[in-house]
């Protein structure tokens, strides 16, 4: 087997969920926290295929294809949101869109 | 003679059913002949039946016959049985003769009413209801035949049902008899558990004589019958009562449903005898009724109500010869006063009818000098109701009175009572005479009366109750004890009489009752009919009918009035809805603060996510 040992690949990805979990956290702009959120999804399937690799089997591989293929329909969805906020001129800040607290 | 039974039980129940279905596609007047046809047909099934019997030797004419098993619950069975036998064919002939003369007489005084379709399937109800009590071969059929008189009169009673008088009388009516239906059938369950049947016979053979358990087997049927038939203490029913139509007061709150109390008596007579404490109950309540009624008879200004205490006070006379053993008496007074009641009710009927539904005595005044024929008729029936020779009254309460002499002291008390009823019987039923229909007709006499075609009524009403007077003035030579017995014989396997009589104690209380129920008429003629001496103002708790009504008023409502206002007020309130109300608010203030959680804000969720997964990867991977 060739390339770095699996804990390499443990921490990108750990490095990569948390980037991801903040960018979520902090920032406002939704097309950004859409963006941290397909970080930490990827992050995940870098996991997957890690694992996947140093065990041999097919499974992870199996797995992270179908994660990619829930990514993209996420995807289409919320950036149709944010079309359509852009359209109606709805300022895209997470925190003003506060309609449905309690 | 079974089919015949069959026939005239079945065929007023055809008629009731037969309008009912037909609705409106037939005509009231179809209606009307198709209820008086049956029950005439009805009557003359009861008249074959009793030929055949006649025919056969006095040891075999009862027969029964089982249908089917009508109801079976573990080991009981009970089956659809009539049973005719001596009783039950008199009861029948009755029922069904009386019946289908009320019936007839309803045509013309129902004419033009909005729903006589209604009014004749009920009757039609009643009728099979009654002859189902008599005819009944077991108690359960009794029981039933018993609920459903009760019905049948709450729905007659209730006919007017647009007033509001009317239905409280009906309610009134059902619930005093529900109450001795209950009692009814707590002594039929004691008779299952202890003999564990209810045919007559076998009830009568193994049910248990003296002590706890016969006595109050006869207490619960006793309790039945003064429901029934209106005695002391459930009496109050019967005057309101008298909202329903007259026919309806004639046919079931006279002559026949009201005393159905005395044939549950004389028909369950080995029960009573069994408990000799409860029978003299019985006796004891009918003679207090009949002094009761007797005493309120005088102060009513409502014709009905008159004439309806005085059935109360009658149906008392039935009780103390029932009570006392008499059987044959009671049924013979039970027959006569049929006779007598249903005439002065349908008589009563003509005037109101002619009168325009006016029932105060005060404006009927004097209405005689314009109604010869209902005059003379109802002449005919206050004679026979004071009990004056040779008017049907006169042997069959006689006979009772006679019989009480031969009952011990106990019996001397009762004839004590009989007599001074048979006085008060004198006094208020010449009242109404003399009032109503002696003297210069009042004003408003004058001017409401209206003949029909130059009668007093349509025919339809006239001919029953010149049927109904030729028997009150000869119905009684039926029988006179001592000197010709015919019922009591006719009785005596079925109900044979524990005291006779002597032709001495016979002889002199017919006297004796005679002379008191003249100076009735007597003393009734110089207050009322001479108007020589100003009628006494009358005690007020005659007036208010010795209070019964507010007593059960103050007893029963008023109590259970108070209680259910103070349950409400320290327990409902405070705790029941108080309890509620506490957790609903508590719901609402803890969710009002949770709800502080829900912050809109799309990070607060991400961070609350989040931290739980940590936590959670924390539990599996650290601190396992």
């Amino acid at each position: 087997m060739h390339g770095p040992d699996i804990q390499w690949y443990v921490i990108l990805s750990a490095i990569l969920f948390t980037t991801g979990a903040l960018g979520v956290l902090l920032r406002r702009n939704p097309l950004i926290i859409l963006l941290s959120v397909e970080i930490m999804l990827n992050s995940a399937n870098l996991l997957l295929i890690a694992f996947s690799r140093l065990h041999g089997r097919e499974d992870g591989q199996v797995f992270a294809i179908s994660v990619m293929a829930v990514a993209a329909s996420e995807v289409v969805v919320g950036l149709g949101l944010i079309v359509a906020m852009g359209r109606r001129h709805v300022e895209l800040d997470v925190d003003k869109l506060r309609t449905l607290r309690g | 003679m079974i089919q015949g039974a069959w026939a005239c039980l079945l065929l007023p129940l055809a008629a009731a059913l037969a309008i009912t279905i037909a609705g409106t596609r037939i005509s009231r007047r179809t209606a009307a002949f198709i209820s008086t046809l049956t029950a005439m047909a009805a009557f003359v099934e009861a008249v074959i039946v009793f030929a055949e019997m006649w025919g056969k030797s006095p040891g075999d004419r009862a027969g029964s016959t089982t249908s089917w098993t009508w109801l079976s619950a573990g080991p009981y069975h009970f089956g659809f049985t009539l049973l005719v036998d001596q009783l039950s064919v008199m009861m029948m002939l009755i029922v069904s003769g009386v019946g289908s003369l009320i019936v007839a007489y309803s045509v013309g005084y129902m004419d033009g009413e909005d729903e006589e379709r209604r009014f004749f399937a009920y009757m039609s109800l009643f009728l099979f209801s009654m002859l189902l009590l008599v005819e009944g071969g077991n108690l359960l059929l009794l029981l039933a035949g018993w609920g459903m008189v009760g019905l049948s009169s709450y729905l007659l009673i209730g006919y007017y049902q647009e007033r509001e008088a009317a239905v409280a009388a009906a309610k009134k009516a059902f619930i005093m008899n529900a109450f001795g239906d209950a009692t009814m059938a707590l002594a039929l369950f004691l008779l299952i558990q202890h003999t564990g049947r209810l045919d007559y016979a076998s009830v009568f053979a193994h049910s248990p004589v003296g002590g706890t358990v016969a006595n109050l087997i006869a207490l619960g049927l006793l309790g039945g019958a003064v429901a029934k038939s209106a005695q002391i203490p459930l009496h109050t029913w019967l005057p309101d009562a008298m909202e329903g139509p007259t026919p309806v007061s004639a046919l079931i709150h006279a002559a026949t449903m009201v005393t159905a109390g005395v044939y549950l008596i004389v028909r369950c007579h080995p029960l009573f005898e069994n408990a000799y404490v409860i029978q003299d109950l019985a006796a004891g309540l009918g003679a207090a009724t009949l002094l009761m009624a007797g005493l309120i008879a005088l102060v009513q200004m409502d014709i009905k109500k008159v004439i309806a205490y005085s059935t109360m006070s009658q149906i008392g006379y039935m009780f103390v010869g029932a009570g006392i053993g008499a059987y044959p008496s009671a049924m013979f007074h039970l027959m006569t006063h049929a006779f007598f009641k249903a005439l002065l009710f349908l008589a009563s009927g003509i005037a109101i009818h002619a009168l325009t539904g006016e029932q105060d005595i005060r404006r009927m005044r004097g209405v005689g000098k314009l109604m010869p024929f209902t005059k003379w008729v109802f002449l005919a029936g206050s004679l026979a109701l004071v009990g004056i020779f040779p008017f049907a009254g006169f042997f069959s309460k006689d006979s009772i009175i006679s019989a009480c002499l031969q009952h011990g002291t106990y019996g001397a008390i009762l004839w004590l009572a009989c007599v001074i009823g048979a006085f008060l019987t004198g006094v208020y039923a010449f009242r109404l005479f003399f009032i109503v229909f002696t003297g210069e007709p009042s004003e408003f006499a004058r001017e409401h009366y209206h003949a029909h075609h130059g009668k007093e009524g349509p025919v339809s009403m006239l001919w029953p109750v010149g049927v109904l007077a030729v028997l009150s003035c000869i119905g009684g030579f039926l029988q006179w004890a001592p000197l010709w017995t015919p019922l009591t014989t006719w009785l005596s396997p079925v109900a044979a009489p524990l005291v006779e009589p002597t032709s001495t104690q016979e002889w002199t209380t017919s006297a004796i009752a005679i002379v008191i129920g003249l100076a009735g008429i007597g003393v009734a003629y110089l207050f009322y009919g001479a108007r020589s001496i100003p009628v006494p103002k009358t005690w007020p708790v005659l007036e208010k009918k010795f209070y019964w009504d507010e007593i059960y008023d103050f007893v029963w409502y008023r109590s259970s009035d108070a209680i259910a206002r103070g349950l409400d007020t320290f327990i409902e309130r405070p705790y029941i809805a108080g309890s509620i109300s506490a957790v609903s608010g508590l719901a609402g203030e803890g969710s009002r603060e949770l709800s502080a959680a829900q912050t809109g804000l799309v990070r607060t969720y991400v961070l609350a996510l989040a931290s739980g997964l940590a936590i959670l990867a924390f539990v599996f991977l650290a601190a396992r």
